[in-house]
């Protein structure tokens, strides 16, 4: 007559622990922060001031300004993201314990752990004093920055390359330089020229923010007009950086796709690199 | 038999060509490397004077000043950048959650509604971090909150993506199975979709809180409290030596939470 009851659960002890490490820590912090909270109720009355200032009147005459910004932005991020794959590349096969040994393949990876490891802003702030506030210093900045990361994924290509048509080249009597172009190039240029073209999405974002602090391109702009007051020019700048980045995005992930999956490929069933994010 | 043979060497078969996609690919590569060049105005001339000349940042770099790491005002500011990330982390990645499953077809039948929640994902994703400090410098002015609400909207932008791509894989018939029994969509959510993501959302957490502790150490730069802004301190005064204390010191926590934070994760998944 009684109704069935359902199974208790068990008692997860190792989440128990975790969330209430999680709790304490957010509580620290929260009680930590030298934050005056009371703002936060005047917060949404400042941002639409700032909102209002900044899309309420857009000087649109300055377009034409802010898009050679954005276009500069671009040739940094570019530019950069090829100074790091032309490095990245046979740094990356002293990575790749199927082709050298472990020692130089552990230590190889640090040195990407390190340069994974430094924002490019910071590597930006060493590079302005060498290089005064001009491009350069941005491109430079992407461009050691993006060694570790490109480093990273291009040995993980290298030692995920499959020996099945070596084997088979090498069967038709190939020769060591044919074994190169025709058993290993081909497995390993789609995915290389897949993961820069990513890096460059990602990079888009790095250069417009390493503007901010005086690197060049469009974030040097939007800093400028935000620190004069001019906030209909940021508030442009700042839809143009949008759009921008977008437009590039869903164009570099089409070119992505036709990359990896072939001609006359229509569904997305290979993506090498997931979406950029801000990072 | 031997003819036969022979006729096979002497007519190899014919070495593929390449393909008209990959030849135009790297021509457009090559054009836009070089108006690229053109553009930022790229000299290896420069880059060797500028590199071989003498300079302060490197000296600095090759004597690093650790000392005053342990100075009251250094720690403070490497506890609020902890604090920061951990804060950051822990309310965007709240927000990011719903805001994820409102852009799935599953999670909100309403298509207008869900197209705005897809929009509003994207415009968050596209503003950088340290750009939206700079956003909330402006509105509210200098100090910690700005460097918390862009860290908050920065997680947000980062956790929903992942959680999002994860939720496209989810399982459907537990889904169906929710709905068959009369679940409203927020239980059906709750039951049927929640605890098939729920490792894998926390693993993003835990990798937004890396992100996010990196970025905090850029956020004092533009006035918006943390580590950054004590780098930024000893930039002004061209202490280069003690700038780079910082930051080896920064790197060195941020590499051992990166240790613990993979291993967690590693255990999550």
């Amino acid at each position: 007559m009684t109704r069935p009851s359902i199974p208790v659960k068990p008692a997860d002890w190792v989440r128990r622990i975790g969330t209430a490490v999680v709790v304490v820590l957010v509580l620290w912090s929260l009680l930590g922060l030298d934050i005056k909270w009371e703002r936060l109720i005047d917060l949404p009355a400042d941002l639409w001031r700032v909102a209002v200032l900044m899309f309420g009147q857009m000087p649109f005459d300055e377009t034409g300004t802010l898009i050679a910004a954005l276009w500069e932005s671009v040739s940094i991020a570019w530019l950069g993201t090829m100074i790091a794959a032309i490095f990245a590349i046979p740094l990356s096969f002293l990575a790749a314990e199927n082709l050298v040994g472990r020692p130089i393949a552990w230590s190889m990876r640090q040195v990407f752990n390190v340069l994974r490891a430094v924002p490019e802003v910071i590597l930006a702030i060493a590079l302005i004093p060498i290089f005064g506030l001009t491009p350069m210093a941005g491109v430079l900045a992407i461009g050691i920055g993006s060694i570790g990361t490109l480093g990273k994924l291009f040995y993980e290509i290298a030692e995920g390359i499959q020996p099945g048509p070596i084997e088979a080249v090498d069967a038709t009597g190939a020769n060591r330089l044919q074994r190169l172009r025709w058993g290993v190039l081909p497995q390993l240029l789609p995915e290389y020229a897949s993961f820069v073209l990513y890096r460059f999405e990602v990079n888009i974002r790095a250069s417009a923010v390493m503007g901010l602090i005086g690197a060049g391109g469009i974030g040097n702009d939007v800093a400028q007009a935000l620190r004069f007051k001019e906030f209909g020019t940021a508030g442009l700048g700042l839809l143009i950086i949008i759009v921008g980045t977008i437009a590039i995005d869903y164009l570099s992930g089409m070119v992505r796709k036709r990359i990896i999956n072939g001609p006359g490929a229509t569904g997305g069933s290979r993506m090498a690199a997931p979406a950029p994010i801000t990072a | 038999m031997t003819s036969v043979v022979e006729g096979a060497v002497k007519k190899p078969p014919p070495t593929p060509r390449p393909s008209s996609f990959a030849l135009l690919g790297s021509l457009l590569a090559v054009v836009l490397t070089v108006i690229t060049a053109i553009t930022v105005e790229f000299s290896f001339a420069e880059l060797i004077e500028n590199l071989t000349r003498r300079n302060l940042v490197v000296e600095g770099l090759l004597s690093p000043d650790v000392s005053q790491v342990w100075s009251d005002r250094s720690l403070r500011a490497f506890i609020e950048t902890l604090q920061l990330a951990i804060l950051g982390t822990a309310t965007g990645g709240v927000v990011a959650l719903p805001l994820a499953m409102w852009a799935t077809d599953f999670g909100n039948p309403n298509t207008p509604l869900r197209v705005a929640v897809r929009t509003l994902n994207a415009v968050i994703r596209s503003i950088p971090d340290l750009l939206w400090a700079l956003l909330f410098v402006t509105a509210v002015g200098i100090g910690v909150l700005p460097g918390l609400l862009a860290l908050f909207f920065f997680s947000i932008a980062v956790v929903s993506k992942l959680t999002a791509d994860t939720l496209d894989g989810v399982d459907r018939g537990p889904i169906e199975a929710a709905l068959a029994s009369g679940a409203s969509v927020p239980q059906m959510l709750h039951t049927a979709v929640l605890p098939q993501i729920l490792p894998a959302y926390s693993s993003f957490l835990l990798y937004g809180f890396e992100l996010n502790l990196r970025a905090s150490a850029v956020l004092g730069l533009v006035g918006a409290g943390g580590i950054g802004a004590r780098i930024e301190f000893f930039r002004g005064r061209g202490e280069w030596s003690e700038v780079w204390g910082l930051v080896l010191m920064f790197f060195l926590v941020v590499f051992i939470v990166e240790r613990v934070s993979v291993s967690v994760r590693r255990r999550l998944i």
